[in-house]
């Protein structure tokens, strides 16, 4: 059930993507790769060295997270105009999760070292581009205070 | 020779002396009525059945203030010298008990069943002005448009109401400022105003009118009358107590989180005093019960309150579990809320949450103290 | 100050307080300690005069246990048979939840205010729900499945704890192919699960809003249904545009016990169904 529509484009939807300005965008796009995956396929992993910045273009990645006798956890997913990975920004540069595609999906991804390059040439969009961050992640925060809340627990 | 009247026309003032109440008594119960009347009964004046005028708590006065009641023999041995006690005529018209069906089940066959009883016609006599307005209170409460309750319906089609005027007033009395009295000025069959040496009483309706036959009634003066005004009028100066209903209910609606709240929420103690003794709180819950094989159950209406917990349960919890939350509930319905929901305050300035309360709690004062300090 | 959203005619009782005896002629488990009770009147002139609008509910009674409030499910086009999907959590549902199908519920009403499809014309029709919250929903999204061309995109966004506590899931691709975008999210996923994982207000992320012609009408948990008002307020939907399903205590259903009141409301009556700039000043204040 559910299947993420092909027809959701994703500079109008998600997360990020629209919280950017069209100039943004452009730039954006510019300096990012188109990535491509297959069902089931495993984008990165919990650990890892955090190398890109990731946006959905289509389709959908889940974000898990494994638990030691547990093991992974789906606590969130992801899809067209949403980002993910931010760990390539912040110290110490590591995915705090793994991602995994849960349907053939595209994304776009822009190597950390280019972004923060320019960013630090171009001010204008690196407070765009961290403008649109700081509205993803509060809304990521939001939804996992929610989740915390277990509001849907049968006292 | 003029025809002989043996009834005076409606909206007319007579005289009566005053042991010829008795008579009205006999005359109401004629017809059929059972009277409900101030009596003396565990060192109050409660309210009751009554059988004749030696029922009534002649020639006492009460003295009351925040958590406290206190009655003594007055002077003047006026018959209607007192105030309010602890009840008001709602137990009368919205009984504290009510049985509404009882079910039955019989080989799978359910038979509902209502209880067969006649709804009492009451006389209710010596209701005060602010008392009375409570009862028209009641009336948009349960007499709507889209839904009546029956069982208050059947009660209230059928009183007679005897009103009675102040002659006095308690210090918990703010009837003024909820322009709710102390004349009593709508809705009876009779209003009776104590002079010295007579009972001046207004006739109201034709029903009224028929009660005062073979009284020995004879047409009030205009010096009786302006008697009757005087008394009024040291009624209304003995008021101390106010409240200022000025920006009601928006002054309560800006100020649902003022610490006020907290504050009375440290001295109230959930009792549930001020809405019972209430005259206009009209919340009820519905108990259920069955017989041990299964085969009847029975549902009853009852006095609720919305300082009780369990009030505002829903799955899950309750929604006001504290007692700050509750009194801030039952104040803003009360003064607020009710006002958007039935057109006039809740309040009609009887002051018997004030008497009654057993901490003292003066809702004229917590609505000072939010007005003073409160969010414009 | 509260909504006016107009009323049916109500079936006229001497005593709003009586019940009229309905046969239990179904029970449906919906999902985990939640079944939907299937009822039908046993007296043909009253199941003929009942007719009930999205959103409304009626009072069940389990004699010797008690009234409870439950909304009805059921299509309204077919009032005859009445749904209600209930869990099993006070004392009166665990009462229902030990009867079959045969057996006898005391049943009155409709009760309340309706969902208002009749504003939603030619507009996107926005539905975001939570838990049980779908069914008061579900006759709003079978009456316009029923007269699809009226309106325009119809989203619903919905979601559950785990996949095991959605409800109605048999009915997706159904409403699916009727025309209705369907999202569902759980909270926290199972193995099994491919679906999407997250809370229901995220589900705004993947649709688009257009605030000039969306109408919100959302049930669930009053904190989601909070910060699904804010998710719309957030894409510039108009206050007046959003409608909310409210729950409070209900021992009457006809505005005389007190118990469901809401500042100046009476859920039972003005609601359950309340345009949420009618409610504003109240809405979310800590225990009002």
């Amino acid at each position: 059930m559910s299947r993420p529509s092909v027809k959701t484009n994703p500079e109008h939807v998600g997360d990020f993507l629209s919280s950017l300005s069209s100039k943004a965008r452009s730039q954006m796009f510019s300096l990012a790769e188109n990535v491509a995956y297959e069902e089931g396929d495993v984008v990165f992993r919990q650990g890892d060295p955090s190398r890109y910045l990731y946006v959905v273009k289509a389709g959908r990645v889940a974000i898990e997270i494994h638990l030691p006798s547990k093991g992974s956890r789906r606590i969130q997913t992801v899809g067209p105009g949403d980002v993910f990975s931010w760990s390539a920004l912040i110290k110490p540069y590591t995915e705090t999760a793994s991602a995994r595609a849960t349907h053939p999906t595209e994304v776009w991804r822009i190597k950390r070292e280019i972004l923060i390059s320019t960013c630090r040439k171009d001010c204008a969009f690196g407070f765009e581009l961290y403008r649109a961050l700081a509205c993803a992640i509060s809304a990521r925060l939001m939804a996992t205070r929610l989740q915390l809340l277990d509001v849907f627990a049968v006292p | 020779m003029t025809t002989p009247v043996n009834v005076p026309r409606i909206s007319a003032s007579v005289v009566l002396p005053k042991p010829a109440l008795q008579q009205v008594f006999e005359n109401l119960q004629e017809s059929g009525f059972s009277i409900i009347g101030p009596t003396l009964r565990e060192g109050m004046v409660a309210l009751d059945e009554i059988r004749t005028v030696e029922d009534l708590p002649r020639g006492l006065r009460d003295q009351q203030s925040p958590g406290h009641y206190h009655l003594r023999p007055a002077e003047d041995g006026q018959w209607f010298g007192y105030n309010l006690g602890a009840h008001s005529w709602k137990q009368f018209l919205h009984p504290p008990r009510v049985t509404l069906y009882s079910v039955n089940k019989n080989e799978g066959h359910w038979t509902l069943q209502r209880p067969e009883k006649v709804a009492p016609r009451y006389a209710f006599v010596g209701v005060r002005a602010c008392d009375l307005q409570a009862v028209f209170i009641q009336d948009r409460v349960f007499l709507g448009e889209e839904y009546r309750d029956p069982y208050y319906g059947r009660r209230r089609e059928q009183i007679f109401i005897l009103a009675v005027n102040c002659s006095t007033a308690s210090s918990s009395c703010f009837c003024t400022s909820m322009k709710t009295g102390p004349r009593v000025s709508t809705g009876y069959d009779l209003v009776l105003t104590e002079l010295s040496d007579a009972f001046l009483l207004e006739v109201g309706s034709e029903a009224g009118s028929e009660m005062l036959r073979s009284t020995g009634w004879q047409s009030a003066t205009a010096f009786d009358l302006g008697r009757a005004t005087q008394v009024l009028q040291q009624a209304e100066r003995q008021i101390t107590r106010e409240m200022n209903t000025v920006d009601l209910p928006q002054l309560l609606y800006r100020n649902l989180e003022h610490p006020r709240w907290s504050k009375v929420a440290a001295r109230c103690l959930s009792c549930a005093n001020c809405t019972m003794v209430c005259p206009t709180c009209f919340c009820t819950t519905v108990e259920d019960s069955s017989d041990l094989r299964g085969t009847s159950a029975e549902r009853v209406r009852v006095w609720d309150s919305c300082f009780v917990l369990d009030f505002s349960h829903v799955h899950g919890g309750n929604l006001r579990p504290t007692v700050r939350a509750r009194y801030r509930q039952w104040l803003t319905h009360k003064l607020g809320s009710w006002i958007d929901q039935f057109g006039t305050s809740g309040c009609v300035g009887c002051g018997r949450c004030i008497t009654w309360c057993p901490v003292g709690i003066d809702i004229t004062e917590e609505l000072k103290a939010i007005r003073a300090t409160g969010e414009r | 100050m509260t909504t006016t959203l107009p009323n049916p005619e109500i079936v006229a009782r001497p005593d709003p307080m009586l019940p009229n005896a309905a046969v239990i002629r179904g029970i449906q488990p919906e999902a985990y300690g939640i079944s939907t009770f299937s009822l039908a009147f046993q007296e043909p002139p009253v199941a003929h005069a009942y007719h009930f609008q999205p959103g409304q509910f009626n009072m069940l009674y389990v004699p010797g246990f008690g009234e409870v409030a439950i909304s009805l499910s059921s299509d309204p086009a077919s009032p005859e048979l009445m749904g209600h999907t209930v869990r099993y959590a006070g004392v009166v549902t665990r009462a229902m939840g030990r009867l079959k199908p045969g057996d006898i519920i005391g049943v009155r009403g409709p009760y309340g205010s309706f969902w208002p499809l009749h504003l939603a014309v030619g507009k996107d029709v926005l539905i975001v729900s939570g838990g049980i919250g779908l069914a008061p929903l579900r006759p709003l999204i079978l009456s316009i499945i029923r007269d699809r061309s009226t309106y325009g995109r119809v989203m619903l966004l919905y979601g559950a704890r785990t996949p095991a506590d959605l409800l109605y899931t048999g009915e997706f691709e159904a409403w699916e192919r009727a025309g209705i975008e369907v999202h569902v999210t759980v909270d926290r996923a199972d193995e099994n699960w491919s679906g999407q994982v997250g809370v229901v207000p995220m589900l705004f992320y993947r649709i688009r809003v257009d605030h000039t012609k969306t109408v919100v009408m959302t049930c669930g948990p009053e904190i989601m249904m909070r910060f699904a008002i804010y998710e719309a307020l957030a894409r510039r939907v108009p206050k007046d545009a959003i409608f909310i399903s409210m729950e409070r205590n209900m021992k009457c259903a006809v505005g005389f016990c007190g118990h469901c009141q809401f500042g100046p409301t009476f859920i039972c009556r003005q609601g359950p169904v309340l345009k949420y700039s009618a409610i504003e000043p109240f809405f979310g204040k800590e225990d009002f």
